[in-house]
């Protein structure tokens, strides 16, 4: 398992990632977790080529702007590891 | 509970769960929409009886939590806590149950009996998710009624538990989420401290929550009440513990989790789902963004291939009722201007434009209730930066393709108030059904068959002014601009025929309401000021007025008559063509064949910009100053309508002779 730590804008298309962190002010941070986008949650990159990028996370498809994306710290999932959503 | 025995029941959700649909099984036609006071934020309110007892249903704004970062979640929430409703229906999506428990978690706090409506079983279904319910009602100590409210299902369970939780009054003991366990005693000491300074109706748990979570609200409030000393000491275990706002969030993923874990099981793995493969092509900019141009071609083809001729069969339908009515008016000449010219040359004429616009809202309606505007949105986003908006916008724009009435207020759906205020700032330059209608007609009777180049340059050209206005006024005032995007994608699904229906009945009739009143004012008012004190409108006060600024109109080649043309338009639009008509006493129709010989092109040319770019109708202004809530930003946004619409006719003016057009 690696433990690649890395921006969510750097994800690729396909892959997974943990949440690790969001920076930011309450606003941003209280408004992505209602939305299920905090630490300890699976996202998965559906969507990245410029501009807004789309993440799916249980169940829900949710459209972030580059900016705030570029807030959010993910622990990278190399293909084929299964991780439990509370890691 | 009112004296009467009225229950009164709060509706909740988070968008995209079925809230409106819900509300609009239970309460039907009895639904009222209003404002809430003071805010522009709509408030719907309906009755549901049964057995003799009525039960009023007040749907909260849709918001993904309760921290007052909107308004909407700020309304949500004192309703909640001022109202004492007997019991609040939480809307939750069966198939994203985690997100809406967290909603759930926050009303939990606010101590009212909470029944919570698990729709769309169905769509959880399909993509393998399975719900224990009861499993999941002894998790969180609140009943749970599960629903596919798009075919009805469920509602007659959803009542019964609303009439059950209500009539158990205190009896209500959920489960709450605490706050992660490595923050409990400082939670503990915010409480001791603060406890003794929280009065009803504000609950303590609630309170230092909010506090925890950096509540701009309550924050506020509480440095009001406490005394100085006691306030520094909260301050300082806050300043300790920065992460107290994360603390909270932990504690409620704790709590979903455990949820989750009790209740819900993954019977298949999920498969590849419709909504992926599409999402596949339209949201991939290449695709999605010609795709999107395709839709939008294809709503204008149907709403002008269907509505114009209608609009022509309804406008031959007002000649003929002008017919019946003349006879009875007597022989007043006041009389008949004010009802045949004032009502039903100008406001008439507008209702004309009614089928145009019912074919336009429908198709948008259609649009935004199988799910793809919010796909429309995102892969305009990139675009809209440019201008300072985000993809949000991009909907109330293309509504005011149709009438800039509901695009202004369309703007309601966008969270930031800067970004709703330069939303509406720029919506005027959007040109809407009734510009279109007045520019192709001038430019049919002048430019002969260039008219649709013409018209297309022209129509071009606005939305280029759009986008330069957007650049340089968020340039200019908006500095420096964060824009969070953050959007739900919902998920595609069939069209709801009875959602699509209130859409856009509830577009139209805003479209009626400022028709019937505003308009018809002043068709009449115009009529008046065209014809007092002489009765024609060459000695007249309009005629004075346009007389006046004749100098002003010099530079870009308007004389007079055009000038009070371009004024009438502001009643509407289309009274631009009815008032030239009058001016050279040919009539409406006669304007047609005569206007080339009274306009050469370049006068066309820039009577055609300063159409329109100036001003918008006052229908518009109206709810633009309403909408804004400023009257700044309302008279900078009309003066720079002015200024612009002025410096861009004499452009055209001086443009269009240089190069001999």
């Amino acid at each position: 398992m690696t433990d690649e730590v890395v921006s969510l804008v750097s994800l690729r298309e396909g892959e997974e990632g943990v949440i690790q962190a969001v920076s930011g002010g309450p606003g941003l941070i209280g408004r992505l977790a209602s939305l299920g986008i905090t630490s300890g949650i699976k996202v998965r990159m559906v969507r990245n080529i410029g501009g807004p990028l789309i993440v799916t996370t249980n169940g829900t498809r949710i459209a972030i702007g580059r900016g705030q994306a570029q807030k959010i710290v993910v622990r990278r999932l190399t293909a084929g590891e299964e991780e439990d959503k509370t890691a | 509970m009112t004296a009467d025995g009225e229950l009164l029941v709060a509706l909740a959700g988070q968008p995209n769960v079925g809230k409106s649909t819900v509300f609009n099984i239970l309460t039907g036609l009895s639904q009222h929409v209003g404002n809430w006071p003071g805010k522009t934020v709509e408030k719907k309110e309906g009755y549901y009886s049964i057995d003799g007892r009525r039960i009023r249903i007040v749907d909260l704004p849709g918001s993904y939590s309760l921290t007052a970062y909107s308004e909407e979640e700020k309304i949500a929430r004192d309703f909640i806590i001022n109202e004492r409703p007997n019991a609040i229906v939480l809307i939750a999506n069966a198939s994203a149950v985690e997100r809406s428990l967290y909603l759930l978690a926050e009303f939990l706090l606010l101590n009212v009996p909470v029944v919570v409506a698990l729709n769309m079983m169905d769509v959880a279904e399909q993509q393998g998710v399975r719900i224990e319910v009861r499993m999941l009602e002894k998790y969180l100590g609140v009943p749970v009624v599960p629903m596919v409210a798009s075919k009805n299902k469920g509602i007659k369970e959803l009542v019964s538990a609303i009439l059950h939780i209500s009539e158990k009054g205190d009896n209500f003991n959920p489960s709450l989420a605490d706050v992660a366990e490595d923050h409990r005693d400082i939670f503990a000491e915010l409480a001791a401290l603060l406890e003794p300074y929280i009065d009803p109706p504000y609950l303590i748990r609630w309170t230092i929550t909010k506090i925890m979570e950096g509540d701009p609200d309550v924050t506020e409030r509480m440095a009001q009440s406490v005394p100085a000393d006691v306030w520094r000491r909260t301050q300082a275990v806050l300043r300790e513990h920065e992460d107290s706002l994360l603390a909270v969030v932990r504690g409620r993923y704790d709590w979903i989790e455990g949820a989750v874990r009790s209740a819900t099981s993954k019977f298949k793995r999920g498969q590849i789902l419709f909504t992926d493969r599409l999402d596949d092509i339209l949201t991939r900019p290449s695709l999605g963004i010609p795709i999107l141009f395709g839709v939008l071609a294809v709503v204008f083809a149907i709403t002008y291939g269907l509505g114009l001729p209608l609009q022509q069969v309804l406008e031959s339908l007002m000649r003929v009722l002008v017919t019946w009515i003349e006879p009875l008016l007597g022989q007043s000449p006041w009389v008949r201007g004010i009802v045949v010219d004032g009502l039903v040359g100008g406001a008439g004429t507008v209702l004309t434009f009614l089928p145009v616009l019912f074919f336009f809202f429908t198709a948008m309606a259609f649009l935004e209730d199988v799910g793809y505007m919010a796909r429309a949105a995102f892969v305009m986003d990139r675009f809209m930066h440019f201008i300072g908006l985000h993809g949000k916008s991009f909907l109330p724009f293309c509504l005011g393709f149709g009438c800039n009435v509901p695009a202004v207020m369309g703007a309601r759906i966008l969270e930031s108030g800067r970004i709703r205020l330069l939303t509406i700032f720029l919506t005027p330059f959007v040109p809407c059904t009734a510009k279109l209608a007045v520019v192709t007609l001038i430019a049919a009777a002048i430019f002969g068959k260039d008219a649709f180049l013409i018209s297309w340059l022209l129509i071009a050209g606005n939305i280029l002014v759009l986008g330069f206005t957007g650049m340089i006024v968020s340039k200019l005032f908006f500095t420096p601009m964060h824009m969070p995007f953050i959007m739900e994608l919902p998920f595609y699904h069939k069209p709801n025929p009875r959602t699509i229906g209130i859409v856009v009945w509830k577009r139209i009739i805003a479209f009626l309401r400022k028709a019937g009143s505003i308009i018809v004012l002043f068709s009449v008012l115009l009529w008046l000021l065209s014809h007092i004190p002489g009765g024609d409108i060459e000695t007249s006060i309009l005629g004075s007025v346009g007389r006046f600024l004749e100098p002003v109109g010099r530079p870009m080649g308007l004389d007079w008559k055009m000038i009070v043309a371009l004024l009438s338009g502001i009643a509407a639009r289309e009274n631009a063509i009815a008032a030239l008509g009058v001016l050279y006493g040919v009539g409406e129709e006669g304007i047609r064949v005569i206007l080339a010989s009274v306009m050469g092109h370049a006068t066309a040319l820039s009577f055609l910009v300063m159409l329109m770019l100036f001003v918008p109708c006052v229908a518009t202004l109206v709810v633009m100053k309403q909408e804004m809530g400023s009257w700044r930003w309302f008279l900078l946004s009309f003066a720079f309508m002015l200024f612009l619409s002025y410096a861009a006719g004499i452009v055209a003016y001086r443009g269009a002779l240089m190069i001999g057009i």
